[in-house]
């Protein structure tokens, strides 16, 4: 049996140019916030739990706690919400197909019991509001042309709507039922997002033209602007109250965010500026912000979250860290303690601590994509899309000198020689390339399409496996391969192979599902009928003992087995990572680290019957 | 030549077997082979009562197709003893294209001379005759 002991969350998805929205509960203290097709719940004062509903078939945009903290409405770019419970499993309570386009913010009414959705209607309708039960219409809203960015409703009675789009108008509906009332276009550029203040008496926009605009909650009349001195130099995209009113936080383009005093008249200056603790590139830009009980909440366009107090702006925020897409590598550093390095495709390499999590990102001087992945204590070699494969020595956490070489075609799979870490085995779609210490040694065209390959510890032997299935086995000696013999049992391209850590064996897996164990000496199969995936198999990783293999596949399972008793004992953990586990690694003789599609990483503890 | 896709003739030695397991219990299991030659099925293997699925599996080869039986004993949920009579036709990938072909052709004729079969199972691999699937399928 293997239980859940970790997540190591996702960042949540953000797009150049747009604003996210991301909420929260004061109540419960944790935020929500969206990534590919889940809403992951993510709690401030246990970062290592999270509760992730997955149940939507289409990218989820917004999702928002009801005020009595009860329901989640969660709504997506096909139009859907889908109402479900906090508590109990997540069961849905309802589901309505509201808008014919892309969501793009939704609010409930402060009694619960209305909610109103804004986006991009598709010509159509482009704001609607719903009894959160029944799914009927509250209202007519008319007066927007284009994509509708923002709406919220007035927190106290008597009730009112009020919308921004990117036709630049802000607008103000009475009611229920609702009815336009005004609009007001004072805004010059996008209007990104729209508040009411937690008393209900103020109005505030906030537009990509730089401005923020206030006006009267209950009239809907302009009452004043934030200033201009000291203000954004960049697209404002959110803003959030704080919870006596009194004060505002706005984030912006310009990667920084702003702690704005709002007084009675409706002006606003300036109180505090946060600047970014990045190195200032353009994933610096600020695209979400959150005021919730004492914490500022900003998240930057890398995904990024970072924690500022309120109550003490000054002192540095504690940045929360992960993937944005599919993590498709996973290996682990034993330095003075174990580190988990994982890496996705779109270049970002983080590190995690097991037991406390996110330990910083690495920071590199060129992200270029990532396919492969192999580390040592000092350095890490990748490869990815292009010819070139990159050495970048580890200090900590910082990446200090990259260097590179360019092999001359995709590389396929990357290894390296534990004990001699200068040499390394790069297959390319026709051959191999032996590297010692980033040269090329030797080119070596092997006459078949390689599709993974290993070196062993010591660097004196190599396997290699074919698009058919065949597993070639070279010794290698200076800088020349020489086949000692060929293997065929694998029905399907080879995908990864691995040598144990007491090099005994080495275990192989094919896209066709299957996994074998080989002793090395003799080869001859170990353990087979290792055929419970459904799908390819993507990952394989041994235990330091030398006692189990695990293998991950696209059909999103992670099977432990143990070599010592047949295939049919083994501990599946079903649903690992929907969309399937591209990453595994063990931590120890009894954890396992797996990552996968969804931009999470999850620790399992393997518990022996 | 009698055609394949008519079906093979039964041998009755087969059908005799298989009443034996069914009324009186004196075999586990049953496989059964198509024999090319006299174009029949016969049996080709029987198993004793003390015998268990894993000697039962053990007979079965690796890239041959097979017709077997096996007489499936456990407990349900509310402890009553029960048993069922598993129909397993093992079809494994690595076995020959005209194998499979004759095998499949032949199977409804045959399951039909046999009376009292109560869960059919195709297995293409190992794991698709695994205990555990055994189990499932018996509820």
């Amino acid at each position: 049996m293997a239980s859940l002991i970790e997540t190591y969350a996702c960042a949540p998805s953000t797009e150049r140019g747009r604003g996210i929205l991301i909420s929260g509960d004061p109540k419960t203290n944790s935020i929500l916030y969206c990534n590919a097709r889940s809403v992951f719940i993510r709690y401030l004062d246990r970062p290592l739990h999270i509760a992730v509903y997955g149940d939507h078939s289409y990218p989820v945009t917004v999702a928002r706690y009801s005020p009595n903290g009860e329901w989640i409405a969660s709504a997506d770019v096909s139009g859907i919400i889908r109402i479900w419970g906090t508590h109990n499993d997540f069961v849905l309570k309802n589901e309505f197909k509201v808008l014919s386009g892309r969501i793009d913010d939704l609010q409930w009414s402060p009694d619960g019991l209305r909610i109103v959705a804004c986006g991009d209607g598709k010509g159509k309708s482009f704001v609607r509001a719903f009894m959160w039960d029944s799914g009927s219409t509250v209202g007519d809203f008319d007066g927007h042309s284009k994509r509708v960015l923002s709406c919220h409703f007035k927190p106290t009675r008597p009730f009112r709507i009020a919308s921004c789009g990117e036709d630049f108008l802000v607008n103000f509906y009475e009611g229920p039922p609702f009815k336009f009332k005004l609009s007001h276009r004072e805004h010059s550029n996008f209007v990104n997002c729209i508040r009411f203040s937690p008393d209900g008496s103020k109005l505030i926009s906030v537009s990509s033209d730089k401005k923020g605009i206030i006006y009267d909650a209950k009239t809907g009349d302009t009452m004043g602007q934030l200033s201009s001195e000291d203000g954004h130099t960049g697209s404002i995209y959110a803003v959030s109250w704080s919870g006596d009113g009194k004060h505002v936080l706005t984030v912006s383009a310009d990667k920084t965010a702003k702690i704005w005093e709002i007084f009675e008249d409706g002006t606003g200056k300036v109180s505090k500026t946060l600047e970014c603790s990045g190195s200032g590139g353009v994933e610096d830009m600020l695209v979400g912000c959150l005021w919730q009980n004492g914490h500022l909440i900003t998240v930057s366009l890398s995904g990024t979250i970072n924690l500022y107090s309120a109550s003490d702006p000054d002192k540095q925020p504690l940045c929360l860290s992960g993937h944005m897409k599919n993590v498709n590598t996973l290996t682990l550093i034993e330095s003075n303690e174990k580190i988990i390095l994982s890496s996705s495709f779109d270049g970002s390499i983080l590190r995690w601590t097991p037991g406390t999590g996110h330990s910083g990102k690495l920071q590199r001087k060129d992200s270029s994509q990532i396919k492969c992945l192999v580390a040592t204590k000092e350095e890490i070699m990748t490869s990815g899309y292009d010819n070139k494969v990159w050495r970048i020595s580890l200090d900590q956490d910082k990446a200090g000198e990259a260097e590179h070489i360019d092999v001359g075609s995709q590389p396929k799979d990357l290894s390296q020689a534990i004990n001699s870490p200068d040499l390394a085995l790069v297959s390319l779609d026709s051959g191999v390339v032996l590297l010692k210490d980033m040269q090329i040694l030797s080119n070596i065209n092997l006459g078949f399409s390689v599709t993974a390959s290993v070196i062993a510890p010591d660097g004196s032997e190599a396997i290699v496996g074919g698009q058919d299935g065949k597993l070639h086995i070279y010794s290698v000696s200076g800088d020349s391969l020489t086949e000692e013999a060929t293997l065929e049992k694998h029905r399907g391209p080879i995908s990864v192979i691995r040598y144990s850590p007491d090099f005994s064996m080495f275990a192989s897996a094919d896209l066709n599902r299957e996994a074998v164990v080989w002793d090395r000496t003799s080869k001859e199969v170990k353990l087979n009928n290792m055929l419970f995936h459904t799908a390819r198999i993507n990952c394989l990783a041994w235990s330091p003992n030398s006692t189990m293999v695990a293998t991950g596949s696209l059909d999103t399972c992670v099977i432990i087995y143990e070599v010592g008793k047949p295939a049919s004992s083994r501990i599946t953990v079903k649903n690992a990572h929907p969309g399937g586990v591209y990453g595994l690694v063990f931590i120890d003789a009894c954890n396992v680290a797996s990552s996968g599609e969804d931009a999470c990483i999850r620790v399992w503890k393997i518990v022996q019957q | 030549m009698a055609n394949a896709a008519s079906g093979m003739a039964v041998h009755d030695d087969c059908k005799l077997k298989f009443l034996e397991l069914k009324a009186k219990r004196t075999y586990r299991f049953i496989v059964f082979k198509i024999e090319e030659k006299q174009k029949q099925v016969v049996v080709e293997k029987l198993g004793e009562p003390s015998q268990s699925y894993d000697d039962f599996t053990a007979s079965l080869p690796a890239d041959e197709c097979r017709y077997a039986v096996y007489d499936f004993d456990f407990v349900t949920a509310e402890n009553c003893q029960k048993s069922r009579i598993f129909f397993i036709a093992w079809s494994p990938d690595t076995s020959r294209v005209r194998s499979k072909m004759i095998y499949a052709s032949s199977k409804d004729r045959f399951k039909r001379e046999l009376d009292g079969i109560q869960v059919e199972l195709q297995a293409t691999d190992p794991t698709e005759m695994g205990l555990d699937v055994i189990r499932s399928r018996a509820n």
